[in-house]
């Protein structure tokens, strides 16, 4: 895939801008708060629909402003494709508009359309940091990828967050509707548990080769999809009964401390070396190799399921790494097609790289 | 662009600040309508101000089935050739007015107020449940249609009523998902299209 031209309007800190990205490494220098990270948001909205840094969505328009438009031309497979967000600021909140080609749709309709890998420095702590972050890096990667996988999931939050209520409430929850609610999780659930067993193993066999590769073999990485519902055989009937069956006997649980227990919301991924969890066991540095495996793998397996490569978004990861894994970083993701890159310096032996340079919201050739 | 000005006539920003409060409809808009009512004559800004009292001081929830009307009962429970072996269960009474102007449905209809969901404080004491089962029982209708929108509360409402319903021996359908007419099957999103197959019929 490749996005061959962005433009924004009054998105952050940029006023107006017309980019036309180069095939292959873009790379975006500049001090800090110039723009760069905003820069690589945009992008990534366009791919996922969604910031990669804030929940607060009215932070995507510039102060002063009422709009905020971003929007691409991306050439992908099935040919040219337009895509378009606008982020618009009312008095009962914050709305998001999508297009695609000049059409109006619905956000999941235009979720994957460009797919992105993002790499920022939060995510180095994907190993030790707490299992939402973990979720919601598999969350990311498959609903690109698969659209009735955000449909599912979508599906889960909304049962759940009814579950929880009627949990929660005054009055003794009406058993009836719990039943409801419940078959909704099994349904839905079943499906996020399948496509992320099924994803886990793909990343794990990737990571461990990139992984070996790096380490001359000497520790073995192994990804482990750690379910709150175990299951024997990755298979559509066994999970759907072992979830069910879970929650039939957690229900007096689930009354009694007015909470939902059971299900892959309480999902979990374990990374190990050598059959040991980095969590607990592994140092800083183990750790952060684990990671760039894991990413470059998330790159991988992306590309190996649709036959595109998805653009490689780094921001501000380059000087967190010492030039030995950057540079193993860079090379373990190979022939990517695109790749935009911030740094605050210019990073050596990065050839062939189209330079521009960032100095507040202007974005130059360097 | 600034939102507020303190330039514009108090009653102007009175109407807009109105006028916002409503549904779809932004400063912007508001300010348009605004404008557009200042250039029109008075008998027509006198007409739309008694339209709106209107429907505040003279309509009313029909007693059998809770749409809203200006007579009780409405127009179409009091209607003898509606059919009165098939009852359509909406959330809405807008509802009915979406349906009617098909002229597909003969029968009548049962508004329940609104649908199921626990996280906005609504279960199925705060609906017209009970006002629907005691109709079952008096009018014994042979089918329930439930035509309550197809996302999750609508579909969570429908499966609690269905569960209620059929121990009492109606008949309990549901509309059917489909493809919006004159659209392009490929434009379609892929769960649209999914729900339609599953819901596919002979030719
Ligand atoms: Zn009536």
């Amino acid at each position: 895939m490749l996005l061959s031209t962005l433009h924004l309007s009054n998105m952050r800190n940029y006023a107006q801008l017309e980019l036309e990205p180069a095939a292959g490494l873009n790379l975006f220098v500049g001090r800090n708060a110039q723009g760069k990270s905003n820069l690589l948001e945009a992008i990534s909205l366009l791919g996922t629909g969604k910031s990669f840094r804030t929940s607060r969505e009215k932070d995507l328009i510039r102060d002063g402003f009422e709009i905020a438009s971003i929007s691409g031309e991306a050439h992908v497979r099935a040919g040219t494709v337009r895509l378009g967000c606008t982020v618009t600021a009312t008095p009962r909140g914050t709305r998001k508009m999508y297009a695609v080609n000049g059409r109006g749709v619905r956000y999941a309709k235009f979720l994957g359309s460009l797919r992105v890998v993002t790499f920022v420095p939060a995510d180095l702590q994907l190993v030790s940091g707490a299992p939402a972050g973990r979720r919601s890096f598999l969350n990311s990667a498959l609903a690109q990828e698969q659209k009735t996988y955000y449909h599912e999931l979508a599906r889960y939050q909304k049962a759940l967050m009814q579950k929880s209520a009627l949990l929660r409430g005054d009055a003794e929850p009406d058993a009836d509707l719990l039943a409801i609610y419940n078959e909704t999780l099994v349904e839905a659930g079943t499906e996020l548990m399948l496509a992320r067993d099924q994803i886990v193993r793909a990343l794990s066999e990737s990571a461990a080769m990139v992984h070996a590769g790096w380490t001359g073999g000497a520790e073995r990485l192994q990804i482990a999809y750690v379910p709150n519902v175990p299951f024997e055989v990755p298979a559509q009937d066994a999970i759907a009964g072992a979830f069910a069956a879970k929650l039939r006997a957690l229900a007096q649980q689930e009354r009694a401390r007015r909470t939902t227990l059971v299900g892959p919301h309480r999902d979990d991924v374990d990374l190990q070396l050598d059959g040991h969890s980095l969590a607990a066991y592994g140092s800083q540095g183990q750790q952060r190799t684990a990671v760039l495996a894991l990413k470059v793998a998330e790159y991988s397996v992306m590309l190996e399921r649709s036959g595109e490569a998805p653009l490689l978004l780094l921001d501000d990861v380059l000087s967190e790494l010492d030039p030995g894994r950057a540079q193993a970083f860079l090379s373990g993701v190979g022939g990517f097609e695109q790749a935009f890159i911030t740094a605050t310096h210019l990073p050596e032996g990065l050839s062939q790289a189209r330079v521009w340079s960032i100095d507040a919201a202007q974005v130059r050739p360097a | 662009m600034p939102t507020s000005s303190g330039s514009i006539a108090g009653p102007v920003q009175a109407l807009i600040n109105e006028f916002s409060k409503l549904p779809t409809i932004g400063p912007k808009t508001a300010a348009r309508l605004v404008f557009y009512l200042l250039n029109r004559p008075r008998n027509e800004a006198q007409s739309l101000a008694e339209a709106i009292l209107a429907v505040k001081d003279r309509v009313r929830l029909c007693s059998i089935c809770f749409s809203i009307t200006e007579e009780d009962p409405c127009a179409i429970c009091s209607d003898e050739r509606r059919d009165a072996r098939t009852l359509c269960v909406v959330a809405e009474a807008k509802d009915i007015f979406a349906l009617e102007r098909t002229s597909a449905y003969k029968g009548r209809y049962h508004v329940l107020g609104g649908v199921i969901s626990p996280m906005d404080g609504i279960g199925p004491a705060q609906l017209r449940v009970k006002e629907l089962v005691d109709r079952i029982g008096s009018e014994h209708p042979h089918e329930i249609v439930i035509a309550t929108n197809p996302n999750a509360e609508g579909e969570a409402t429908a499966l609690y009523l269905s569960r209620l319903i059929t121990p009492l021996g109606v008949s309990v359908t549901r509309l059917a998902y489909g493809l919006p007419i004159g659209g392009d099957l490929d434009y379609a999103d892929e769960v649209t299209l999914a729900k339609a197959i599953e819901g596919r019929r002979a030719l």
